[in-house]
């Protein structure tokens, strides 16, 4: 278990921790689905109330900020921006989970590869990610690489423990049934390590992607032309504090379009055979 | 006809400071239609026998191969645990161990699963069977890739008294019709008896202490009395050897 | 087979001396950083770039391993390093102080009644999800550079991962053993000190790992935007000069920071609060013991 220190460094109570929930957990959410719009409506009553308190400056009203949002969108520039870091984070995470995944299957079969990278990943999993942006933006400058690498050196440790956790998941007595009746290399990794891994990989590209995106803003923010991050260091700069909440909104609202609609349902659709799915 | 055929076997685990002698020296052949039980006490290496058997582990020293005409036989292996993928439906996971995919091998899958009473589940994941009918399941996976020879460790251990003994029948049966070389692991002298022609005893540190052949006609009730005497012969043997290992 | 080769399976008998001295696990822990050096003072990184992308400037190029380490030598020396890490631990452990306080008591309301949970739980999960970039901005604009702001941004951090496994503690107290308690007439002090408390502790330690660990990361961000010292604001301030050396090594800093704290404080402190646990069999919401090294 030798990468158990490097794995401890994630997060104990994951992001999205109830991607395939059980169903008397969802009841329950209906049964209290009053309490949760309660819960909305006590959180945007404070906000405007204390925003009414206080000049439009420092505390903007959800109104305001949602006509901020609207304008945002009708902007020029949106769209080149918002491509931009869509470009980076796409080109950026792939590398990431592509590096991250060998380095991975290496670290889960053979020890001297573990011991190879432990210390790697354990130090890219702790240290903050500003360091990396900071040292990235002086190396590359204005260069499109910059937050790519970035990107890849702060998110793929994520990948790399899910996938060692994964690696080591892999059922050895399927693997011996496998040997047993002769059973072909390819067909083995198509029925067993493919199905044994998948739940590991959906974690890995849901951690993974819950770092990426953010360095991605941060990189841009210090060192680019384009990007969602410059266009929130004008706003800053310009003291618009609706302006930041708005970009900051849509990547929020971005980041969690990605992990309910699209990440949560490819789950639903691959772990039919789940016990809880038909319970 | 298939042939198990296993000459001065030995295996060592190489193991934290010390080795662990698995097997040791252990020789026997079988062939034909028979009905062999390998039993002995916990730890005696009876699973790994069948496990270098079956080609999942390699002799440390001598051979153990199971030949039919000369070349390599085909081999079916019932585990304890049933061993199905959770994520393949039951039909896949009979088709899992097939070598090829033809409509003939798919129609042979289905008539080993109505053999062992599961042709309407075919289509369900193995979490919706119980532990009895998931076990079914590994004993037509087994079956039907007809193969020359059976090995079976300890397939009911896991199963209460009534499943167990069902299945039991169901097994006899099989072997009746299909004349398979069966090697049965197990710890269980009663199922032993009532099970096989002929038994096979180690003992602790993996050594070929017994080789009986059991002379009863079949079917056998546990309650007759010749079946009750032989396998009150039997577990006289294992006590001893009980002494010996503490 | 071969996709569960199993850890041991790389000693094996008959390998040179050469194979037996440098290709085993121990020594791959001093393989690896000495060969990141070695390409380093290659500079094997400046040349793959310059292939890439000829136009880049003179000025951009990585500093040599010896210019770093006669800054990290200065740092320490003038004891700008000692004075940004101090100030940032302060703001650390204050802000974090106010973040267990806060969490802990909104966790457990979230972990003993359904109706707070279903009010609050949408807005951990959005909590979780907002980037720390974010709040350094917001505090910067809102109070300015200070110690207010970053002390800010580590309650924000923090809090989340606290309320979580809080109130995941709460749900994780085994029904089974409430009601064996309950079926002796166990009186309620014994029951909260040997059931209920013993089960939350796994909980609580996690929720000090975690949220310490990003209230870390969100206080360095802080102090870019939002204070003129601590650790954050040091790094930057020196990117700002364009001293490429002094970075690098403050980043080398922060990087043994890391190793220090995972290593003794974490390492040591799990393995004492999860004596009882056998070493197999834990769970997602625990953090894993620490293997020896």
């Amino acid at each position: 278990m030798a990468t158990q220190d490097v794995e401890a460094t994630a997060p104990a109570v994951r992001i999205d921790s109830e991607p395939e929930e059980p169903r008397p957990e969802r009841a329950r959410r209906q049964r209290y689905l009053l309490w949760r719009i309660a819960g909305y409506v006590l959180f945007i009553g404070a906000w405007a109330f204390i925003s009414s308190l206080t000049e439009p400056y420092i505390l903007p009203s959800p109104v305001a900020v949602l006509r901020k949002m609207v304008e945002v969108v009708g902007r020029d520039d949106f769209w080149v921006n918002i491509f931009a870091t869509l470009r980076h984070l796409a080109i950026g995470f792939t590398l990431a989970f592509v590096i991250g995944s060998a380095i991975g299957i290496a670290m889960g079969r053979s020890a001297y590869w573990d011991a190879f990278f432990r210390d790697y990943v354990m130090l890219t999993l702790t240290t903050p990610g500003l360091v990396f942006a900071l040292v990235c933006v002086m190396i590359f400058g204005l260069l499109d690489i910059g937050p790519i690498v970035a990107i890849v050196l702060t998110s793929f440790a994520h990948v790399t423990v899910n996938v060692v956790e994964g690696v080591r998941a892999i059922p050895r007595e399927l693997m011996d049934m496998a040997t047993a009746y002769g059973v072909p290399r390819s067909t083995r990794i198509r029925n067993i390590v493919l199905p044994a891994v998948a739940p590991f990989l959906f974690t890995a590209i849901r951690y993974g992607f819950a770092i990426a995106w953010k360095i991605t803003a941060l990189t841009e923010l210090f060192g680019q032309t384009d990007g969602v991050g410059i266009q929130i260091r004008v706003e800053f700069l310009f003291f618009d504090i609706a302006g930041v909440l708005a970009w900051a909104f849509f990547l929020v609202g971005f980041a969690l379009v990605m992990e309910r609609l699209v990440l949560q349902r490819l789950e639903r659709r691959f772990f039919r055979w789940r016990p809880k799915a038909f319970a | 006809m298939a042939t198990v055929s296993v000459q001065n076997l030995r295996k060592v685990f190489p193991g934290e400071g010390r080795d662990v002698v698995a097997l040791e020296d252990v020789s026997f052949e079988a062939s034909g239609h028979t009905f062999v039980s390998i039993v002995g006490p916990s730890g005696c290496g009876k699973s790994t026998l069948l496990n270098i058997l079956a080609g999942v582990e390699t002799p440390t020293e001598g051979t153990a191969d199971i030949t039919k005409d000369g070349s390599r036989a085909r081999v079916g292996y019932v585990f304890q645990a049933p061993r199905l993928l959770p994520w393949r439906s039951v039909m896949d996971n009979m088709l899992f161990v097939q070598a090829e995919q033809t409509d003939q091998v798919r129609e042979r899958a289905s008539r080993y699963l109505a053999m062992v009473g599961l042709s309407e589940q075919h289509k369900a994941w193995p979490a919706q069977l119980s532990g009895g009918m998931q076990q079914r399941v590994g004993i037509a996976r087994a079956f039907s890739i007809e193969p020359d020879a059976l090995l079976m460790d300890e397939p009911f251990s896991h199963l209460d008294a009534i499943t167990a003994r069902g299945l039991r029948r169901e097994l006899h049966s099989m072997w009746m019709e299909t004349k398979k070389t069966v090697l049965f692991v197990t710890h269980d002298v009663g199922e032993a008896v009532e099970l096989s022609d002929r038994i096979v005893i180690l003992e602790k540190g993996g050594k070929l202490r017994k080789d009986l052949s059991l002379d009863l006609p079949f079917p056998r009730d546990p309650a007759d009395d010749k079946v009750a005497l032989t396998k009150a012969e039997v577990l006289r043997e294992f006590e001893e050897l009980d002494l010996i290992a503490t | 087979m071969d996709t569960t080769a199993s850890s041991g399976s790389v000693v094996r008998s008959g390998r040179s001396w050469f194979q037996r001295t440098f290709v085993t696990p121990r020594a791959a822990r001093i393989t690896a950083p000495v060969l990141f050096l070695v390409a380093w003072q290659l500079r094997l990184m400046d040349r793959f770039l310059g292939l890439l992308f000829p136009g880049r400037t003179e000025s951009a190029l990585l500093p040599t391993p010896a210019e770093v380490v006669e800054a990290m030598w200065e740092q320490l020396l003038d004891g700008r390093l000692l004075e940004a890490f101090s100030v940032s631990l302060l703001r650390l452990a204050l802000g974090f102080a106010l973040a267990l306080l806060v969490g802990s008591i909104v966790g457990l309301a979230m972990g003993l009644s359904s109706r707070i949970e279903a009010m609050l739980h949408d807005f951990v999960i959005v909590g979780l999800t907002f980037p720390y970039l974010i709040w350094g901005l917001l505090v910067a604009m809102w109070f300015g550079y200070g110690t207010i702001g970053p002390v800010l941004v580590v309650f924000i951090a923090g809090l989340p991962y606290v309320i979580l496994n809080m109130s995941e503690g709460v749900h994780d107290v085994s029904k089974e053993l409430r009601d064996m308690a309950a079926a002796y007439e166990i009186p309620r002090d014994r029951v909260m000190r040997h059931l209920i408390l013993p089960s939350l502790s796994p909980f609580f330690f996690a929720s000090l790992r975690y949220g310490l660990a990003n209230g870390w990361k969100g206080l360095i961000l802080a102090e870019v935007f939002a204070a003129t010292s601590g650790a954050g604001w040091h790094i930057t301030s020196m990117r700002d000069y364009g001293d490429f050396a002094g970075v690098v090594g403050f980043a080398i800093y922060f990087a043994l920071f890391s190793i220090v704290v995972e290593r003794l404080v974490f390492g040591r402190l799990s393995r004492r609060v999860f004596r009882w646990r056998p070493a197999t069999g834990r769970d997602v919401s625990e953090p894993p013991e620490v293997a020896a090294p």
